[in-house]
């Protein structure tokens, strides 16, 4: 009985692999990478800077910077998927017991992408100009040494992640040249169209492959990176094969997945917050605060406005980084935030006088998730009014925006220190007592007890975490991510014929040859 | 089971991953075929190099959640850990969280009204971080028992059964190029191609061949690539490695010193195995053509004109980067390098044809 049924089982799988194995065509297909062709790369945000000393922490757009940053630029180190650290442009590191005084030995014969030698003061230079303060660094024949007024065991933690690029500035606007897989050969700012002058033509930067950098060329020969493409133009573009890369927003996934299209995404890497502003009196009444906070259904943010394509958070750090944002939480509590509103006197905002919300209009995920959060306040009798704000903080055809006492605002994780990134969110906030406290350690009590503190001010309210999304071809092959999130683009290769149609260029020839340099 | 020559060179007996066959007998089809059907590995405990098991790291969290002033008994434990990591740790900790809390005369209830204790066990960028928390008087008490990811050894490698025997022999955060059996005389092992920070080596590995010196080929002039296509060809003593236009070559019989040159690259043909029952060869084929995703080793009759018929099919944790035959000693087996996707680590196994049960 057992024999028969194997058999038939046998039979079916039989008939199940030979379906397969005919739908993915012939066996052996491209085993090695190629080297060739043009990876087009289309990015929704619109302006971008590749200048690491021009990048804000945490701000989205320094995000899109970084990543791109990544192709020109290279870091000291860099951490591997054990956690540990592995050599970069740094090829040895030491430091002393108190973690102040730390030693790096640069990696020899390493070039710039004009062709001249890449020096300890290039990287004394670069690095001096980005470490905060209370760094200063002392330079050697074949290394240097960073000195801290404070304690820093994360150094190597900052120094593998964010805006801590190697570069040498370049006079006038032009962009720091760097020794990464990539060379920065052209930026075309946003043009007005031929046929509609009102119509912007989109921002774009073409990078070419570095022949000579010391990690070895990529397999690519170009990148085109095309900024300020609407999202849905984007899925477009990538459904009929005019781009290979996009970044799909949180609340397009969804369809992008049911078209079909390949999607990655990351742990999460941004915060989605309410913070409370004072332009409006009376917003630093905890009681009010306390209301709105567990009036907010954060699960149905994220799992139905957002299908799942998000997490709630109650942290600011998220668990990936911290370890211990499961330990924040209190479930929403809509009776106990009436009563907290019951209880408000009637000059506090909410009431009569709305508090009124402002939403940085940087997509319709934001306006979607504002009107969520005026939706749940009202539950709890509060009044909140959305005030959409232009970015740049430009006025309004009406006149000049209303004061506002709460702002949804996105904080983007760029470092891999949990310390740097609380350091730098309270500093955005303005959280100044706060900041002190956490400037000095990287203990998890103290990281833990400084976040506790912050949240339980409730000035800031987190709402959600969001991965990046991104949609790649078919024909990009070996995609893989840093981690800090930078895109391994310098590894990716395009797979024959399929890159040439996708490519569109007509010829029907090949963009790239098997394993053979240009 | 077939005898792995290479246990020597594993790092940790845990990772040993052998599976057998339960094979159909060969009359009743024409084409053996199996399919993959994933099933969780083995898990075990997660301990460090240095003998400090995740229980001891328990324990320690344990003595500082006891010393927290005000926290009584019954407790109710909440746990929290990423599917993911609890893949990797599997979840015996908390048996022992649960174990010796009641040993500090803190008792564990499921009374909802019971103080509730969280208790997760995290893995960040470069720790494994292990805390406790409880909400006491408006107030939150937390603590926290942490230890450096690196501190901890290769995590376990969950893999899927197949109808071959694969073992994994080796691995490494070094890239690894090429794997192939040791034919010198010093003893079964294994050469591996390994692209390190400081650049291309060789290396010798298990048995007695452990001890040589890896031997490099950027002084030899053999410039960094992204490439990962480089090949060892071994005879005895003699170590050619072969990239796209340069050839390599030293002995590990004289001072290993590599001397290159440009030359048209020869490949090596297709890998065939021939099990030890009966007289069909089988060729192994590995795209390795995505580094995105697991692949499928295709174990194909070879001289079929339809190879796509029929295929023994055998998953790997990444993308295929190598196979090279086991040897003459080992018809039946090869070598098979790929990039575990879960952990980053490279690693290479030992697949082997079994026969029958």
């Amino acid at each position: 009985m057992k024999f028969i049924r194997l058999r038939w089982l046998a039979g079916i799988s039989a008939a199940v692999v030979v379906l397969m194995l005919a739908m993915c065509g012939p066996i052996g297909a491209t085993k090695h990478p190629r080297y060739g062709g043009t990876l087009r790369v289309q990015l929704h945000v619109a302006n971008l800077s590749l200048d690491p000393r021009e990048w804000k922490p945490g701000s989205v757009a320094a995000a899109d910077s970084e990543r791109l940053g990544s192709l020109v630029y290279d870091r000291l180190v860099t951490l591997d998927e054990y956690g540990r650290f592995q050599p970069v442009l740094a090829t040895e590191w030491s430091h002393d017991g108190a973690t102040k005084n730390w030693q790096f030995k640069i990696r020899a014969g390493v070039k710039l992408s004009d062709g001249s030698a890449l020096t300890v003061k290039d990287v004394a230079a670069s690095l001096q100009a980005l470490l905060p303060a209370g760094m200063t660094i002392t330079s050697g024949e074949n290394g240097f040494a960073i000195h801290s007024q404070r304690a820093a065991p994360d150094l190597l933690e900052q120094l593998a992640s964010g805006r801590y690029f190697i570069f040498r500035a370049q006079p006038g606007n032009a962009p720091p040249l760097g020794t990464g897989p990539f060379v920065l050969t052209e930026t075309t700012p946003p043009t007005p169209s031929e046929a509609n002058p009102s119509v912007l033509k989109p921002a774009r930067m073409k990078f070419r492959a570095n022949e000579e950098c010391w990690a070895g060329r990529p397999f690519l020969d170009a990148i085109d990176v095309t900024l300020g493409d609407p999202p849905l133009r984007q899925i477009l573009n990538l459904q009929v094969g005019r781009a290979e890369v996009i970044d799909i927003p949180p609340d397009l996934v969804r369809k992008a997945r049911q078209e079909n299209l390949r999607v990655w995404n990351s742990p999460p890497e941004m915060l989605l917050a309410l913070r409370f502003d004072e332009a409006q009196p009376t917003t630093s009444d905890g009681r009010l605060r306390e209301a709105l906070d567990l009036a907010l259904d954060r699960e149905t943010m994220a799992n139905v406005l957002l299908q799942r394509q998000a997490q709630p958070a109650e942290s600011l750090l998220p668990q990936w980084l911290s370890g211990y944002a499961f330990l924040f939480g209190e479930p929403m509590n809509l009776e106990r935030a009436k009563e907290l509103r019951a209880a408000l006197p009637a000059n506090v905002v909410g009431g009569t006088e709305p508090l009124r919300l402002r939403v940085d209009a940087v997509g319709d995920l934001m306006k979607l998730l504002g009107e969520r959060v005026s939706i749940n306040a009202r539950q709890a009798n509060l009044s909140v009014q959305l005030v959409p704000h232009a970015v740049g903080g430009t006025a309004t055809a009406s006149g000049p925006s209303p004061a506002t006492g709460l702002h949804l605002f996105a904080w983007h994780y760029d470092s891999l220190s949990p310390r740097v990134n609380l350091q730098e969110m309270v500093q955005y906030l303005r959280a100044e007592t706060a900041a002190e406290g956490a400037n000095e350690s990287t203990n998890p009590e103290r990281l833990f007890a400084d976040e506790s503190g912050l949240l339980g001010t409730r000035q800031v309210l987190p709402l959600m975490v969001l991965p990046e999304y991104v949609g790649i071809a078919s024909n990009v092959r070996n995609w893989s991510v840093g981690p800090s999130g930078e895109w391994r683009l310098a590894d990716v290769w395009l797979e024959i014929g399929e890159a040439a149609a996708s490519n569109g260029d007509g010829s029907g020839e090949p963009n790239g040859a098997r394993g053979v340099h240009p | 089971m077939t005898k792995c020559d290479f246990a020597s060179v594993i790092s940790s007996s845990q990772n040993a991953v052998r599976r057998n066959l339960d094979c159909l007998p060969s009359f009743v089809f024409s084409f053996l075929l199996l399919l993959l059907l994933a099933a969780p590995g083995a898990h075990g405990q997660v301990a460090n190099s240095g003998g400090t098991s995740l229980d001891e790291l328990v324990q320690q969290l344990v003595d500082r959640v006891a010393g927290i002033p005000g926290l009584r008994g019954p407790l109710r434990v909440q746990y929290f850990q990423e599917p993911e990591f609890a893949a990797k740790t599997g979840k015996d900790w908390q048996d022992t969280f649960r174990k010796e809390l009641e040993k500090s005369r803190l008792t564990v209830t499921e009374d909802a009204g019971a103080t509730l204790l969280r208790v997760g066990l995290a893995k960040t960028p470069t720790e494994i971080v292990l805390s406790a928390g409880a909400r006491l008087n408006d107030k939150e008490e937390a603590r926290f028992v942490t230890i450096a990811q690196a501190a901890f050894g290769v995590p376990n490698v969950a893999v899927s059964p197949i109808r071959v025997d694969q073992q994994l022999v080796y691995q490494s955060a070094d890239r690894i190029l090429d794997a192939a059996v040791a034919t010198d005389d010093a003893g079964p092992g294994l050469v591996i191609l390994a692209n390190r920070p400081a650049g291309l080596v060789v290396l010798r590995v298990g048995g007695a061949g452990a001890a040589k010196q890896p031997v490099s080929l950027t002084g030899a002039g053999v410039r960094a690539s992204r490439d990962s296509d480089g090949e060892l060809q071994l005879r005895g003593n003699d170590v050619d490695v072969v990239f796209a236009a340069k050839a390599c070559h030293f002995s590990w019989a004289s001072t290993p010193d590599a001397v290159c040159r440009a030359a048209k690259s020869v490949r090596r043909a297709p890998v065939v195995l021939r099990p030890r029952c009966g007289d069909d060869s089988w060729r192994l084929i590995g795209d390795g053509s995505d580094w995105y995703s697991p692949e499928l080793l295709q174990v194909v009759p070879d001289g079929l004109a339809r190879k796509g018929s029929a295929a023994l099919l055998s998953n790997f944790p990444g993308p295929i980067l190598s196979v090279s035959a086991g040897g003459e000693q080992n018809p039946d087996s090869a070598l098979v390098a790929t990039r575990n996707l879960r952990t980053g680590n490279y690693e290479v196994y030992k697949v082997t044809l079994a026969c029958g049960n």
